[in-house]
């Protein structure tokens, strides 16, 4: 148990061994931070902080508060405690003032509008893009070039962008969701469960495009994943959780290799993964 | 038919086709008045009446996900604003559009507000609430209103240059009123506002993660609902003349919403559909049985839902995923016979597959370019 890392030693190891000094490590802070629903309380006070232009994983067991930790971020569920984001508070913000502050969500479960469009999907992604009266014409040529970026990233959306959102196939709905909430421009995205029901090779083209996503536009990522070492081998930094509390903080290359910490927390997958 | 469907899937042809359509389409409308008798041309200005109320509803509970059993107190509102316009203050017809639909659209934004609070059956309750205490106000209201007794106004009266019977006058003013609607209702659900609205009734909390601001769309929709919805009452009192509280009972809101549902929900040509189906069905319903024409049209609702779950303008659809199949096995051979008779445009040769086109009736708007 000594040399597993703890939240405090891992401040320092982080910016050695992730080969990079983060420009703002504070980029979003989260402390203290307890939620629930109803009586049930499932975050008992967390404390992580992720840098600008990071992708973070937050793995953990089933109900160990992972959605709900994504959740409490981008307002969808209340929370104690303080998160910052840039400095700003996002505690007691709803999801539409969260999103304004640039937190793009992609719930569990996709959550695409089926009955619209995949372009039409996109769209609304640039909803707080548009609209303003003046600049009507900027504007729509900024959503055209969003849009343009996103079929860059998902080459099938563009060849589904006239097809209603409800016949794509699971993996394609999840790059809508996930290009939905890019059009957003967002400056921190969260990602719930992305491989939640897809193949594992989908699954892995996925996360691929969420690491070009990351490394091209510098677009900070917290991902909740089940897959714990799929989402390692994207992730900067991960952090376990386990009954609403944070077990273990560490870059994920440490994470991913100390296989003793792995087996206890994440299952045998991870140490399958590494040869172990 | 075989020869017909060769020729289908050519680009041209389905163009010219289409332009065809269209022309007929517009030919028969602006032709009707001159060819039925006044009463059946007063059927036809009342169904298209009917439709913007039923276009105004499709925008709240159709491609809103809301619910409303009061919309005929909206629809109230609207014919009293101007009927006691044109009794009291004496202005022109005209000028009583804009009013009963500003109007109402601020009635739709006020009443729109218990609607973020509540969903599906509470929210009905609470509507249906508005329709049933309309009446009741109104016959207190004696001094502006007339009571029970109503309002006697004048009705649309067609100008001299336009050589017009009454009754056909009304019919281009209303099918005017009624194409600018219609219209306006399309170009909303493919506006930004249109997007967001769907986008709530598909999935809130999904639309909400999206920037959507949630209260806003959902009261926007009661009030946009409600503006057309004033405006057809309006129209309403210019067409009949006479207004009273009876004439607007809770089962008129009823009577919207079900004309609605049969007319196909979240379609753009569903509201006609309905609008007919409640202006002609009750009559064809009283040929029917004189003792109880309500059992008929109850029936007919019923055997219509039965057979349409998607309402009439989903019937075509359905009807044409019965048929496609069965046609495109018969193509080969229908293929190979030269088309005579067809227009010439079509070469028999790349006949590819029509079905590409075959969008179900019932799905919103398609993306807008912009």
């Amino acid at each position: 148990m000594s040399e597993k890392p703890t939240t405090d030693d891992t401040e320092a190891g982080a910016s050695t061994e992730a080969g990079r000094t983060p420009a703002e490590p504070d980029f979003l802070k989260v402390s203290d931070l307890h939620a629930g629903y109803g009586q049930a309380r499932v975050l008992q006070g967390l404390d992580f902080t992720v840098a600008r232009g990071e992708v973070c994983a937050v793995l953990g067991p089933n109900g160990a508060g992972k959605t709900t930790t994504l959740r409490a971020l981008c307002g969808m569920v209340r929370g104690r405690g303080s998160v910052t984001l840039n400095g700003t508070e996002l505690l007691g913000r709803s999801p539409e003032q969260a999103a304004r502050l640039g937190v793009a969500h992609v719930p569990e479960g996709r959550g695409t509008f089926n009955d619209l469009t995949v372009e039409e999907n996109l769209r609304i992604g640039a909803h707080l893009h548009t609209g303003h009266w003046r600049r009507g014409r900027a504007q729509r040529a900024a959503v055209a070039a969003d849009l343009e970026r996103i079929y860059g990233y998902f080459p099938k959306l563009r060849d589904r962008s006239r097809q209603a959102a409800g016949s794509l196939s699971g993996g394609e709905q999840q790059m809508l969701a996930i290009g939905r909430a890019l059009m957003l421009r967002p400056s921190l995205l969260l990602l719930d469960e992305p491989s939640l029901g897809l193949a594992p090779l989908v699954t892995r083209e996925l996360f691929e495009i969420v690491r070009a996503v990351n490394e091209e536009e510098r677009t900070t990522v917290v991902v909740v994943e089940q897959n714990a070492q799929l989402a390692l081998d994207v992730a900067h930094r991960a952090h376990v959780l386990e009954a609403g509390r944070l077990v273990l903080s560490g870059p994920a290359a440490q994470i991913r290799e100390d296989g003793q910490v792995a087996e206890v927390y994440l299952g045998v997958s991870v140490r399958a993964g590494t040869g172990g | 038919m075989s020869m017909n469907v060769a020729t289908l899937g050519t680009d041209r042809a389905r163009r010219l086709r289409a332009a065809l359509t269209a022309l007929l389409a517009v030919a028969a409308v602006v032709g009707a008045p001159f060819y039925f008798a006044p009463f059946q041309v007063f059927q036809l200005t009342m169904v298209l009446l009917y439709a913007v109320a039923l276009a105004g509803l499709n925008l709240l509970v159709g491609f809103g996900g809301q619910i409303s059993l009061g919309h005929g107190a909206f629809f109230a509102a609207g014919a009293y604003t101007a009927a006691v316009m044109l009794d009291r203050y004496d202005t022109g017809h005209l000028a009583t559009l804009p009013v009963a639909a500003a109007g109402c659209f601020l009635l739709g934004l006020g009443f729109g507000v218990p609607a973020l609070r509540l969903r599906g059956l509470y929210l009905a309750l609470v509507t249906l609430s508005f329709a049933v205490f309309l009446p009741p106000l109104l016959k207190r209201l004696e001094p502006v209103t007339g009571g029970s007794m109503g309002l006697t106004v004048d009705k649309l009266q067609p100008p001299a240059w336009s050589g017009l019977a009454e009754d056909q006058w009304m019919y281009f003013v209303v099918l005017a009123v009624a194409t600018v609607a219609l219209l306006l209702a399309r170009n909303l659900l493919r506006s930004r506002v249109g997007r967001a609205l769907l986008a709530v009734r598909d999935n809130e909390s999904a639309a909400e993660v999206m920037g959507v601001r949630l209260s806003l769309h959902k009261t926007l929709a009661f009030a946009w609902s409600a503006m057309f919805a004033g405006v057809a009452g309006c129209v309403y009192t210019w067409v009949i003349g006479f207004v009273s509280p009876d004439s607007f009972s809770f089962v008129l809101s009823i009577t919207l919403l079900a004309g609605l549902v049969v007319g196909g929900l979240a379609s753009l040509y569903g509201p006609l559909l309905g609008a007919a189906f409640v202006m002609y069905v009750p009559s064809v319903a009283q040929d029917i049985s004189e003792a109880a024409p309500g059992v008929v049209f109850g029936l007919l609702i019923i055997a219509v839902m039965f057979v349409a779950p998607t309402g009439l303008a989903g019937l075509a659809g359905r009807v044409r995923g019965v048929i496609t199949p069965l046609l495109t096995r018969t193509k080969p051979s229908a293929a190979v016979r030269t088309p005579e008779s067809e227009p010439p445009s079509a070469p028999p040769a790349p006949a590819e597959t029509a079905p590409a086109d075959a969008e179900p009736v019932g799905a919103p708007p398609r993306t807008e370019k912009e």
